[in-house]
């Protein structure tokens, strides 16, 4: 099969993004093999269904498992339905080269669809990466459907099982139907060597919500792409991303929230820190189409720089084509803010403490908002880890 | 008794701007001195310098505190030392809470004395009877730090760092604004638990009506960035009554 042509930096929305590991990896799916994830395989979360996939194979499941939640040969799931919904976005072509290529290799697809009115839903997923990119790629899949009135929360988490080049290419369909509501966790704490990229559509009906937390710690490339359209009257989406980037990481995103019908409402917060050469980018883009009557949209990207060799962009877009509307963005790029620092010093805490706490405190503006609290817990840890200066503080744990 | 800070012929400037021009001023253990002023003769410069904020420079004199060269002290272990400074505008740092700073604060302490670090429970125990004596609720050490506090409460959490840090030489830069009458008995309760034959504290405020509820020993009067007059206590009386231009005539 012949590989889509990838975007590059001359791309509108690519800029930032590292591709090279696709174009050296081997684009077919990973081999099933069976590997050993018992050791890496985090606890699995209270009250949730779990799944587990290494490669973007299955592996396990809970024994009984809940119906609505069903595997599927990609070749009878077809191509994105969220894209075929929305015909402006199938035609955004270059930017979803990735999901194409997801769709074209990968060999399942993860649907979860809750009828109208029923029960709520707690799912985990965990993705394993665990083959070389020289071997294949792993194609993570997931549709969701949620139907009127219901509620779903999906736990999304990727790992490796050791510190191979992995390239993961994951792809992400949602549809939330009347007054649905999804809390979408997604935890990316994979090995700095492996390579992870993914591609979402979101599509929220009336009064419909859909909150996604998405952690980004891992990959030495790393790039989400993000599409949301607030299709329905007073959809609303909540949009919380933290990254981390340190040693030669490049980690990137794009999220375009499309506020499409009235009443529409966006909260999107970034906060991101860049130490050692570690390289962050963030393009939040949104749009208020012209029948979008009393939108309301608000962006918060900050990024942090700690190191002399750091890079960080944050840029907000803004596309708006009504003027009832209330559109509130704002974007910082910077260091440690001096008069907390003084305060901190003034109290007698030494200098890098105070700098790692400092630190913490900016991220934890964006961790803050994962749930349940069991997995804030082990996010929280996870980026102590990923901040050197922050690991020993020891702020993570039993509490002070 | 022995001095805790000495300040001889202080001159400093900020942003180019000439503020303290030649102060100089000794405290001795024991001693609560309140340093009042009008608005813009260098009272707070003075507090800020003492502890170490940044933009601030030393064109002139010498201050020593514990015997030691103040300015070479980096901020951090002038607190360690036993500094104290009681922000007028104190910072909100979210994400950091408040018992985790004050835990972190006085472990440095401790750390710096070649102490272990302190026992959780009983710095917990430590940290609520003060916590009583501000009348704080205890909620408030789960916050972030100043994190969405009032003004008053910011104050309150000024003087609960103190009391928990026990520090030599509380330098307390108009913790009296902003409060009511009540917040002020409050604070000033804090403040006068503080008081001990090896403390001192450095007041500083704009007006009277905080020293009715902590006697000073001294009242000093700061204009155009030095000491213009000193007294006892009654100075402040004096002050009430006839406003500050009466001392800058004098001077």
């Amino acid at each position: 099969m012949s590989s889509p042509a990838l975007p590059t930096n001359r791309d509108e929305n690519w800029r930032y993004a590292n591709l090279r590991a696709v174009a050296k990896a081997r684009i077919e799916l990973a081999p099933d093999v069976t590997v050993n994830i018992a050791t890496a395989t985090p606890q699995k979360l209270a009250g949730f269904e779990r799944r587990i996939f290494v490669d973007g194979h299955f592996v396990a499941s809970d024994e009984t498992p809940d119906a609505r939640v069903r595997l599927l040969d990609a070749r009878t799931a077809g191509e994105s339905f969220v894209a075929m919904l929305d015909a402006d976005l199938a035609s955004a072509g270059v930017d979803f080269a990735l999901a194409r290529m997801n769709a074209a290799h990968g060999d399942n697809v993860l649907l979860v669809e809750l009828p109208d009115d029923s029960p709520p839903l707690n799912l985990e997923l965990v993705y394993f990466a665990a083959a070389p990119a020289a071997s294949g790629t792993s194609y993570p899949r997931v549709q969701v459907i949620a139907g009127r009135n219901t509620r779903l929360r999906l736990v999304e988490r990727h790992l490796s099982v050791d510190a191979s080049d992995s390239l993961v290419n994951g792809a992400f369909d949602i549809l939330l139907r009347q007054d649905a509501q999804l809390d979408h966790v997604r935890v990316q704490s994979c090995a700095s060597t492996a390579a992870v990229f993914d591609t979402l559509m979101a599509h929220v009906g009336e009064r419909a919500t859909y909150r996604f937390r998405t952690i980004t710690l891992g990959g030495l490339a790393a790039r989400s792409t993000a599409f949301i359209k607030l299709a329905g009257r007073a959809a609303r989406c909540e949009y919380t991303a933290a990254s981390v980037a340190n040693g030669l990481q490049s980690l990137d995103a794009f999220a375009e929230i499309d506020h499409a019908a009235p009443d529409t409402t966006t909260r999107e917060v970034f906060r991101g820190i860049a130490t050692e050469r570690g390289k962050l980018a963030f393009n939040g883009k949104m749009i208020v189409r012209e029948n979008a009557f009393d939108a309301d949209s608000d962006q918060s990207l900050k990024t942090l720089l700690t190191g002399s060799g750091a890079e960080a962009a944050a840029r907000p877009q803004l596309e708006i084509y009504t003027d009832r509307v209330k559109a509130k963005h704002g974007a910082t790029t910077g260091k440690l803010d001096d008069q907390m620092l003084f305060y901190l010093l003034s109290r007698g805490i030494e200098r890098p403490m105070a700098q790692a706490l400092l630190q913490w405190a900016f991220i934890e503006d964006a961790v803050s908002k994962v749930e349940p609290a069991e997995l804030r817990r082990e996010v929280e840890k996870l980026v102590s880890e990923q901040l050197l200066e922050v690991s020993s503080l020891g702020l993570v744990g039993d509490g002070p | 008794m022995s001095t805790l800070i000495r300040i001889s012929n202080l001159s400093a400037t900020v942003g180019g701007k000439k503020v303290l021009q030649g102060l100089s001023l000794e405290l001795k253990a024991g001693e609560v001195h309140a340093i009042m002023g009008p608005n813009g003769s260098g009272k707070s410069t003075l507090a800020y310098v003492l502890a170490g904020r940044p933009g601030y420079e030393i064109t002139g004199g010498t201050v020593e505190f514990m015997g030691r060269d103040l300015f070479g002290m980096a901020p951090e272990e002038r607190a360690r030392a036993g500094m104290f400074l009681g922000f007028q505008y104190p910072v909100e740092i979210p994400g950091v809470n408040n018992v985790y700073l004050l835990k972190a604060a006085v472990n440095a302490k401790r750390k710096a004395e070649g102490k272990p670090e302190v026992d959780a429970y009983e710095f917990l125990q430590l940290v609520r009877g003060k916590m009583k004596l501000m009348q704080m609720d205890e909620s408030f050490l789960s916050r972030g730090v100043n994190e969405g506090f009032s003004g008053g409460e910011k104050k309150r959490n000024e003087i609960l760092q103190m009391l928990v840090l026990e520090p030599t030489l509380a330098v307390l830069d108009e913790t009296d604004s902003g409060l009511d009458i009540d917040a002020l008995k409050v604070v000033a309760k804090g403040v006068n638990s503080l008081r001990a034959a090896d403390r001192g504290v450095l007041l500083i405020t704009h007006y009277q009506r905080l020293l009715d509820h902590i006697v000073p020993d001294y009242v000093h009067v700061l204009a155009r960035g030095r000491i213009a007059k000193s007294g006892g206590k009654e100075l402040a009386h004096e002050l009430e009554q006839r406003g500050y231009d009466w001392v800058l005539e004098v001077a």
